[in-house]
């Protein structure tokens, strides 16, 4: 492994400091499942890593149906994935955060990692952008918020400036009649990163759809929500006609490469079947 | 679960029960000692640089930075290594194998080759060093398919003086009159059958440490399959004799095949322990066993077979055409064995077989668990089940009909002694229901799903193709306690618990107290390697001669002492007991030193030269079809096996299940794949290259026969390590097909193959 200095900050504003005088090969080390292999692997540079866990206040962590969630920096992908609060209210969350790695990755990989690593398959990404999610940022004075779905620039990258540090994330509490689920496509059960991910959220009033969120991951350069397809569907009833045609729009929306994992015409052919499953997957989650 | 038939009351004590393994504890503790736990003091690192072009002339290479960086001990390049032209994997005098590497060369003929090597005192360093290397490259064209390397005017690879870049003259293989037998044929059917690139990828990456002593003698630890064939090699090539090289290698974590080929690094680690005078580590990460391993032979396979009506096969002509990629490995003798396979299975008296092996400018192929047979068999069995459907029959009951029988001559040109095949089949119909189970292509919702048979036969022992030879030394200690020497390897899979078994049923005694020496060189009887499932059948064949001759030596002693004839003696569980009498003794008692009498010298030394047994298998399966996703899930596996007798059946089913584990991912996901443009590999790691795991897993009830013994191997067991990859294979897709009714004349079979082709057969439709 190439040589780095490491750094360990008590304090959010130190851990700032740092990272603004450090610069672009500074980097954040939380879980460090991704970070290590990546230096390891020599897929990125970094010359100095600046180790968050000593610092207090980033392990929130509450889920109730007055808040919605909030999952501060250091919490693992397992916390969250093993949480009966989570599971009850966001169980879209929690099959995509038990689909991430293996046990023992998810025992330290944290889900804000997950979200700042910033790769176009992450799977925590699809749910949480479907569900609303926004991001507490530190940025050396204080705190700003910004939509998750906002936060994304491109592969690996995002909005964050230097010397800024997201604290935790925030998903408002489901509404009422809503569904939702996530589904990941791989070719494998675990240690898989998503061909395509797909997932839905929706809320159903009177046989029609109040509203719906559809948020694609791994066919775009980042998560992407599916807005034509959605607008297809609001305000409408669930027909098999309309989620076909709500399917047949998203995977237009969609933009994927083709590489070794698959072609871009498959990838695009799966967000149109997976768009309709997880349409009725989340419709029958409705309680 | 095992279903371990009892065709008799067991007559034995320790052969034929699962005994804990005698590397269990050191294992699940972590003491057991791998080549990469070696650290010797002083001990440097070495890293190779590896080409970044496919075909290439070397112009020039420029060193002087990396030697100059601090901690750098040592460069190598083409330019001060000897150069020997020297075997990929050295058996000796075999045909198997070809003698085409040179440790370093001014040419490099794939992306990924070692053009240099470093030592430095940290893994860091040298890996700094390898990017201050300068290189400059003179391209070559490059061919990455055998269609592209057989052209006119296609770079010649190697010049070995065979046209079209051939690695061997081709293999023919004719037996009877073909054109009579399809003049014969009221059907002919025939295919072409593409073969992927998978890789073994086993757990433990390519590793050794070299370390030479003042009297200029080389310590090798290397995980290796081949431990003495790696110091003939190493001898060879460094110019020094045999006594001056020892090879050690203890525990290994997998091989399957690949790790008998030397990969460059053992004779660099070599000579830059000599430049440095001290000891170098080389290990491989995970990239490099993909960059400059070995993989399965791809390439592709056309067959043609005639029938009468009545099922009986009338001819069968194939040709057979494997891409090598750069150099020859294993290239003939995989060809030989593949080729040689079609001759049997199913039965035919006419058959044409061509085997060919081709130079490209792609990855390595070479020595791999089912050595050939899991390409050709993979052609024979999708097209054995498409020929029994268009000829009316059941699948299980036509390849039933076919089956190869006792006497047949058998692809070695033998006489097959116990055949068992038959009955394999004839137990996986009467487990899974069959044939009512078959949907036919009856289901009708997004999932649908199918059942499929796929069959086997595999040779243990190498022979013809090498005439093999199992050692064997057993000492007995002056407490009745016993030690086995032997040279075969321990890849993981049980072996040195299997010969220990029978070293104890031999000598009547309990299993607890025989020792094993294992992977010294200079310790151990000379040992050929573990491969083609040989390792029981015949080291362990060779470890009971040996036993039997201790024991021997044991009774002649004892007998006096029991007032007895050796002949009237039996040991049972370490007592020497008088037959019909109530005089006994313990062994301890018998060879234990006396007053004025020091310990008698109690060694037996077994050689066993074997011909070849074949083992045998039926695999049923049953797969479910996502007709809008394309993805293929095996959902059960019910394999059955004749392996003659099972010396430990837990270690058996293992070797079974993880078969199936490897070949469930080469029909369904792993392929090693190359940019055709430039010959990069794209996917020279586990993020990309997916074998399934233990949660992908369908659940398997393995079913071991013991209904055809061979005389030739211990007890009459046969071998297992490769057949359960050959067979799994046709029976996924076979049970695709009976899915929906689509036949993949490939391999892997991935879910966009399946969508397409879905689309293909809904316009037929139409």
């Amino acid at each position: 492994m190439k040589r780095f200095e490491y750094h360990e900050p008590a304090s959010l504003e130190e851990a700032s400091r740092l990272l603004a005088e450090l610069g672009a090969t500074a980097q954040v080390l939380a879980g460090g499942t991704d970070l290590l292999v990546e230096i390891r692997e020599h897929l990125r540079p970094v010359t100095h890593v600046v180790n968050i866990k000593r610092i207090p206040g980033l392990r929130d962590f509450a889920c109730d149906d007055a808040q919605g969630l909030r999952v501060g920096a250091l919490i693992t992908a397992r916390e969250v994935e093993t949480s009966p609060q989570v599971a009850r209210l966001f169980p879209n969350l929690v099959s995509a955060v038990g689909q991430l790695g293996s046990i023992q990755v998810r025992n330290r990989a944290t889900v804000v990692g997950n979200i700042c690593r910033a790769s176009p398959s992450a799977d925590t990404l699809p749910p949480l952008i479907a569900d609303g999610a926004r991001l507490s940022v530190f940025n050396g004075n204080g705190e700003r918020s910004i939509a998750l779905e906002e936060f994304f620039t491109g592969p690996g990258r995002t909005v964050l400036r230097p010397g800024e540090i997201v604290t935790g994330i925030s998903v408002p509490p489901p509404g009422a009649h809503s569904g939702r689920a996530y589904i990941k496509h791989g070719r494998r059960k675990a240690m898989e990163l998503a061909t395509v991910g797909v997932a839905v959220t929706l809320e159903r009033e009177a046989g029609h759809c109040r509203e719906i969120r559809i948020a694609l991951g791994a066919v775009a350069p980042t998560p992407i929500r599916a807005r034509e397809a959605e607008a297809l569907l609001r305000g409408e009833a669930f027909t098999p006609e309309r989620v076909a045609a709500v399917a047949e729009a998203a995977m237009t929306e969609s933009t994927p490469i083709s590489n070794v994992r698959a072609s871009a015409e498959y990838r695009r052919e799966m967000v149109g079947v997976l768009t309709r499953r997880a349409i009725t997957l989340a419709m029958e989650a409705i309680q | 679960m095992t279903i371990h038939d009892k065709t008799f009351e067991s007559k034995f004590a320790v052969v034929g029960r699962s005994v804990k393994r005698s590397d269990t504890l050191e294992k699940v503790t972590g003491t057991a000692c791998y080549a990469g736990d070696v650290a010797l003091p002083g001990m440097l690192h070495g890293k190779t640089k590896r080409s970044t072009v496919a075909h290439a002339i070397i112009k020039r290479i420029d060193v002087s930075k990396a030697l100059a960086l601090k901690g750098v001990k040592a460069v190598l390049t083409h330019e001060n290594v000897p150069r020997v032209l020297h075997y990929g994997s050295p058996h000796p005098r075999s045909a198997s194998v070809t003698r085409d590497q040179y440790i370093l060369d001014n040419r490099v003929r794939y992306w990924g080759e070692g053009v240099a090597a470093v030592a430095a005192i940290s893994e860091e360093i040298a890996e700094e060093a390898l990017d201050l290397i300068e290189v400059e490259y003179e391209p070559l064209p490059a061919v990455f398919t055998i269609e592209d390397a057989m052209r006119d005017g296609a770079p010649v690879i190697h010049d070995n003086g065979l046209p079209q870049n051939q690695v061997l003259p081709p293999v023919i293989v004719e037996r009877g009159d073909v054109e009579k037998g399809f003049a014969d044929a009221d059907f002919v059917i025939e295919g072409e059958y593409e073969l992927g690139r998978p890789t073994p990828a086993y757990m433990e990456p390519n590793i050794c440490v070299a370390q030479w002593d003042g009297n200029g003698k080389l310590t090798f630890w290397s995980s290796t399959q081949t431990a003495f064939m790696v110091r003939g090699a190493l001898a060879e090539v460094l110019g020094i004799p045999l006594n001056k090289v020892r090879v050690l290698v203890d525990h290994m974590g997998g091989g399957f095949g690949a790790k008998q080929d030397l990969f460059q690094h053992e004779f660099l680690c070599a000579l830059l322990a000599r430049e440095t005078n001290r000891p170098v580590r080389m290990e491989f990460t995970r990239k490099e066993t993909f960059l400059g391993g070995r993989t399965r032979h791809p390439g592709r396979i056309w067959l043609k077979q005639g029938f009468r009506k009545d099922g009986t096969i009338t001819a069968r002509e194939a040709k057979v055409l494997f891409n090598s990629g750069a150099y020859g490995s294993h290239g003939p003798g995989v060809t030989n064995v593949g080729t040689a396979a079609l001759t049997s299975l199913y039965r035919c008296e006419n058959v044409r077989l061509e085997g060919r092996c081709i130079y490209t400018n792609a990855p390595i192929a070479g020595a791999f668990r089912g050595y050939g047979v899991v390409q050709t068999y993979y052609a024979l069995d999708l097209q054995m089940d498409e020929a029994a459907e268009k000829l009316g029959f059941d699948p299980a009951e036509f390849k039933l009909k076919n089956a190869v029988r006792e006497g047949d001559i058998a692809p070695s040109n033998h006489p097959i002694v116990g055949h068992g095949l038959e009955d394999c089949i004839r137990r996986g119909m009467e487990e899974t229901g069959w044939p009512a189970v078959r949907r036919h292509g009856r289901d009708t919702g997004v999932k649908r799903r199918g059942w499929g048979i796929g069959c086997e036969m595999h040779g243990s022992s190498a022979y013809p193709g090498i005439k093999e030879q199992g050692n064997a030394i057993v000492k007995m200690n002056e407490d009745g306690t016993v030690t086995l020497l032997t040279g075969t390897a321990g890849l993981g899979t049980g072996a040195h618990t299997a010969l220990s078994q029978i070293v104890a049923e031999e000598l009547g005694v309990p299993f607890e107290t025989i020792s094993v020496v294992q992977g010294d060189t200079d310790v151990v009887p000379w040992d050929i390697g573990a491969f083609a499932s040989h390792t029981t059948y015949m080291g362990g064949r060779a470890a009971q001669i040996a036993a039997a001759d201790v024991r021997r030596q044991v009774l002649a002693h004892a007998a006096p002492q029991l007032g007895a004839t050796p002949e009237e003696l039996t040991i049972r569980d370490g007592v020497i007991v008088v037959e019909g009498s109530n005089r006994s003794m313990t062994l301890a008692e018998a060879v234990a030193p006396q007053r004025g009498m020091p310990a008698i010298q109690l060694v037996g030394v077994g050689t066993y030269t074997p011909t070849k047994s074949y083992s045998f298998a039926a695999h049923f399966v049953e797969v479910e079809v996502d007709t809008e996703t394309g993805e293929i899930r095996v959902l059960q596996v019910i394999p059955v096996h004749e392996i003659g007798k099972v010396i430990h059946p837990i270690a058996a089913q293992g070797q079974i299940e993880g078969g199936i584990q490897q070949g469930i991912g080469h029909t369904l996901s792993e392929d090693y794949v190359i940019d055709h443009q430039t010959g990069r590999s794209l996917n020279a790691g586990f993020v990309d290259y997916k074998m399934p795991l233990s949660m992908d897993m369908p659940p398997i009830r393995t079913i071991i026969l013991e209904t055809a013994p061979d005389p030739g191997g211990p007890y009459g067991a046969k071998g297992v390590g490769e057949d359960p990859i050959i067979a799994i294979g046709p029976a996924i897709a076979n049970a695709v097909y009976d899915a929906i009714g689509v036949r993949f004349r490939r391999y892997p079979i991935t879910p966009e193959h399946v969508l397409a082709a879905l689309r293909t057969k809904k316009q037929e439709v139409a």
